[in-house]
């Protein structure tokens, strides 16, 4: 499964929303999630990837494509690493 | 003279801002070396660990989010393989769900519980076995909410009220060792979490509202956790020291205001 897909999954389970709704054009606003449900997506996604995604970072984020294609690059860094 | 804390290390969980940063550049100022725990900001604990090195001890700073008893865990392997001790362990690290009492949720209530309490607990049983044969100190920070009632601070209320109880039985069981166990509980302190809470509207802005007419402000809290460590303080036990300016013995008293 792709990091996308595994991001959505992740998302979906701790929102507690369908999966489809999450799209990279989405925002955690958009599926009602409080900060209690962002903070743990973003726990769940660290230890899911072994990867660290700093507050800082966090909050630069506008939408779900940001998160995703944030991951992804961590993903890819660790690889090569 | 070396300083009171020289030799000494000690492990601040929530380390890199607000109270615990205070807590440990105080600490560091008395000489001892510093562990600075934390979980979601590495910049600001990587700057607190160049400021504790600034004033001439060692830093090091380890990431585990306490709400995670394995993270505890691994946290502690770390320190063991890398120290093989600890002298002070500073429960600080803190999280929390603003809620009415009817809306907490069981998501809520775990989280609060688990980084304000349940990790408090983990970290003590830990950090003792790391104080074996010389015994140490562990301080926790609690706050005012434990025994007053603040609004929307329900589950973070309650579990400083477990935190303040098992200091207790912690100062009982751990005195053989000669670890002496207490907690440090503040008003509202003027920390970037204070000023969350404020703009959240989950707090009124009692900013000036102490009877001593200024805020608590972090290194308050600072010098007592540091006089707890001190072995002056050796013989008090399991306590609660309040650090308010006077705001919970004072409530019908109109907040002075500093003169002009």
């Amino acid at each position: 499964m792709s990091v996308e897909e595994q991001v959505k999954d992740i998302v979906a389970k701790i929102v507690h929303v369908d999966k489809g709704v999450i799209t990279r054009e989405g925002t955690f606003k958009d599926i009602k999630a409080d900060s209690l449900d962002i903070v743990q997506a973003l726990v769940a996604v660290e230890d899911a990837f072994d990867i660290e995604i700093p507050d800082e970072e966090a909050q630069k984020f506008q939408s779900f494509g940001d998160f995703i294609s944030y991951v992804e690059k961590q993903v890819t860094e660790k690889e090569k690493a | 003279m070396s300083p009171p804390l020289a030799g000494k290390l000690a492990l601040v969980t929530g380390g890199g801002r607000g109270i615990g940063k205070a807590i440990a550049l105080k600490l560091a100022s008395q000489g001892a070396d510093i562990i600075v725990n934390f979980f979601r900001h590495r910049e600001t604990a990587e700057e607190t660990a160049k400021d504790i090195e600034a004033l001439g001890v060692k830093a090091s700073v380890i990431r585990a989010n306490v709400g995670n008893p394995a993270k505890i865990d691994e946290m502690f392997d770390i320190i063991n393989r890398d120290f093989g001790r600890l002298d002070i362990l500073i429960n600080n690290a803190a999280s929390g769900v603003g809620r009415p009492v009817m809306d907490v949720t069981v998501k809520a209530w775990d989280w609060t519980m688990d980084i304000n309490a349940k990790a408090a607990l983990l970290c003590a049983q830990r950090a003792s076995k790391l104080m074996e044969g010389r015994g140490g100190k562990i301080i926790s920070i609690s706050s005012l909410g434990s025994s007053f009632v603040l609004p929307t601070y329900t589950v973070v209320g309650v579990s400083k009220a477990a935190l303040e109880a098992l200091t207790r039985y912690l100062a009982i069981e751990l005195a053989p060792k000669n670890i002496c166990v207490n907690t440090v509980a503040a008003s509202a302190v003027e920390t970037e979490a204070l000023k969350f809470y404020i703009k959240e509207q989950l707090m009124p802005d009692t900013r000036q509202a102490t009877p001593v007419g200024r805020m608590v402000i972090p290194e308050d809290i600072a010098n007592v956790v540091a006089f707890l460590c001190s072995e002056e303080a050796s013989m008090i036990r399991g306590q609660t020291v309040i650090v308010d300016g006077g705001t919970s013995i004072a409530p019908f008293v109109i907040p002075s205001k500093e003169k002009d």
